[in-house]
């Protein structure tokens, strides 16, 4: 079997309000046999938020952190989608346009850097797939799932635009259902499954447009009877997780679906418990889902 | 011979108190596009479906309906590669969404003309034309940087499946604000200010949640959502202060400061003190939870070779004037790493593009 090594971008959230994110994640991926090692000089992505102020900047802080990664002769390895899109989207633009490769090397030499474009970037959902496989790890479940309808929420920059991301059809992708399905679980469809949670417009469209597609999706997946919704994407849970009391008081329905970040759905499969996953940190109670497990 | 059942979302207000489907059974033939298949079904089975066409090569913007739930010109996409793609036998055609059908797949035009006029989608020029006679003259790199916004051909699929647009119909969608980024970053154009205001109305132009259904739907490669980022960044040049921008110079400072975003300050410097004040209950419900880095409240930690960041700040600011940065082309394109032993889940070799 190929090495499993890879250079671990954690991102923001993962560093902040989601810590059950970056501790599940290094419980699961070593036990999956992958090796990560951190990023600790890697800045923040931008969000998509520099990057509507100011595209080169943005360019170049993440060419430093594609650089860091071929630094160590590593593929960069996310958990979240947003950072996803966004080293995607400079390593597209920087590896098909030769002067603003350029441009971005004479700013990252003063620095003492180059970006050589010789670094993949990837997320912690496909190298499951991928890296680890799912023979594998069906053959590391200890613990399956079957009593749980799980709904799959993908979260919109792990499909979407497909000239950036491109792993699997954003019209109808299968990856979470593939894991789903190797931990045991019961993939439930739903209307919102390749919906977006709202997050990016929270602090101008709260309650004109964020907390209302929060409370559709969280619905979406209530409808058809999930146990919990399982997510790839650190902001994504935040909104769903984090943020549905707010969207249920907007709707004036109790919905109180679960929310799991997708290592800790596989760390339950493969024989961790609950707490040291993080699954009491969450907002909305997991003590159905601990409960169960137990 | 291999059959395939259309499924057509039927609906006369005349008549049904309803909408309903309708099945038809046909044979699946090579090359048929799913607008040959109504044609076939309305010819042969059931003269009263009706929906809108005309060129039927993907330029008229007639034909836009949901298939299998996603937006797209129906004289565009194959039968053969939907039935494949879908790994089924039914193609399910509905009409757009986040506008009021009229008839079956026709739907209300009126309301996407009105919005679209709220923006002036007309060139005006900003001075009359040369003295000599000739044409209004500009830069290659500033034609580039509307090259892709001018194709839209108005089908709407990128407004069916606007995420922003679903939640709220006030929203003037991604065609729309695409369509005043094609007029704003015009250098030729001199009714910029009028149009920003328009588009910043109620911050209508932030509502956008970045879901990119509309460049993922877009039949011509107009890149709505990058437009829309385009139109947020010459926003924040024509000096508008809006809560994205404040967002996007707290990053920019934490990236520099810290190298990561100090999410506990955030509320407070996106929204000053009656900010934090209301989102309190908020804060101390995730302090229960256990998800506070309490750190971060007295500057918390700073990544390693953070003066290598603050080196990029300081030459890249200088630099960027002359940074001439190309719009992507984006059509047919998939961007796969390099890695030879992946194997995907299920992507058709089109990646969506026929």
């Amino acid at each position: 079997m190929a090495e499993l090594k890879y250079a671990f971008y954690t991102g923001c959230s993962a560093k902040g309000v989601a810590p059950e994110l970056y501790n599940s994640t290094k419980l699961v991926a070593d036990k999956l046999g992958m090796e990560l090692i951190e990023l600790e000089a890697a800045t923040c992505c931008g969000a998509g938020a520099v990057q509507e102020k100011d595209e080169f900047l943005a360019l170049t802080i993440n060419a430093r952190n594609l650089a860091l990664a071929e630094e160590l002769g590593l593929d960069l390895l996310t958990i979240c989608n947003t950072c996803t899109l966004m080293l995607r989207e400079t390593k597209f633009k920087l590896d098909n346009d030769p002067e603003l490769k350029e441009a971005v090397n004479e700013v990252l030499k003063e620095a003492g850097l180059e970006y050589k474009g010789t670094s993949e970037v990837t997320h912690f959902l496909w190298e499951v797939i991928d890296g680890v496989g799912l023979d594998r790890l069906k053959e590391m479940v200890v613990r399956p799932l079957k009593e749980f309808n799980i709904a799959p929420f993908y979260g919109c920059h792990i499909i979407r635009p497909p000239y950036l991301i491109g792993y699997e059809d954003p019209d109808n992708p299968k990856s979470i259902e593939m894991i789903i399905e190797a931990v045991g679980g019961n993939p439930v469809d739903h209307t919102a499954r390749l919906a977006c949670c709202g997050f990016h417009s929270f602090w101008s469209a709260e309650d004109k447009v964020t907390l209302r597609l929060t409370a559709m999706d969280a619905e979406s997946a209530k409808e058809e009877k999930a146990d919990f919704m399982v997510t790839p994407c650190p902001l994504c849970h935040t909104q769903l997780d984090a943020m549905q009391e707010e969207a249920e008081e907007r709707i004036g329905v109790k919905l109180g679906i679960p929310v799991l970040h997708l290592p800790q759905m596989i760390g339950l499969a493969i024989g961790f418990k609950p707490k040291e996953l993080g699954l009491e940190k969450h907002v909305i109670s997991t003590e159905e889902i601990i409960r169960k497990v137990a | 011979m291999e059959i395939f059942k259309l499924k057509v979302y039927r609906y006369d207000p005349t008549k049904d108190s309803e909408p309903y489907y309708r099945t038809y059974e046909l044979p699946v033939e090579k090359g048929m596009t799913v607008l040959a298949a109504l044609f076939k079904a309305k010819e042969e089975q059931d003269p009263t479906i009706s929906f809108r066409y005309n060129c039927r090569a993907a330029i008229c913007g007639s034909c836009a309906m949901r298939i299998n739930g996603h937006a797209t010109l129906a004289c565009k996409v194959q039968i053969t590669h939907l039935l494949e793609k879908y790994d089924t036998d039914t193609i399910t055609v509905d009409p757009i969404g986040n506008v009021k059908p009229l008839k079956d797949l026709i739907y209300d035009m009126d309301w996407l003309v009105d919005k679209l006029k709220r923006v002036k989608p007309w060139f005006i020029p900003k001075e009359p034309p040369p003295a000599d006679g000739t044409e209004y003259r500009q830069d290659p790199y500033d034609h580039h940087r509307i090259d892709f916004a001018s194709d839209c051909i108005l089908c709407a699929s990128c407004m069916s499946d606007c995420n922003a647009l679903k939640a709220n119909k006030d929203f003037l969608g991604p065609m729309v604000h695409s369509k005043a980024y094609r007029f704003i970053a015009d250098t030729r154009d001199g009714e910029k200010q009028e149009r920003f205001e328009a588009i910043l109305e109620d911050l209508n132009l932030e509502w956008c949640v970045r879901c990119v259904e509309c460049t993922t739907r877009c039949p011509k490669e107009v890149q709505p959502y990058e437009n829309i980022i385009r139109l947020r960044i010459m926003a924040a040049e024509a000096g508008y202060k809006t809560p994205g921008e404040i967002h996007a110079e707290i990053f920019e400072q934490d990236i520099y400061n810290r190298g990561l975003l100090n999410e506990m300050l955030l509320p407070m410097r996106q929204e000053g003190i009656l900010g934090a004040i209301k989102r309190a209950p908020f804060g101390i419900k995730m302090m229960l939870k256990g998800k506070v880095n309490y750190a971060d409240f007295f500057g918390g930690h700073k990544i390693k070779r953070l003066e290598e960041v603050q080196k990029i700040y300081e030459v890249a600011k200088q630099k960027e004037k002359e940074v001439k940065i190309k719009l992507p082309q984006i059509m047919g394109v998939i961007y796969e790493d390099k890695r030879k032993t992946r194997k995907r889940p299920n992507y058709a070799e089109t990646g969506g593009n026929e």
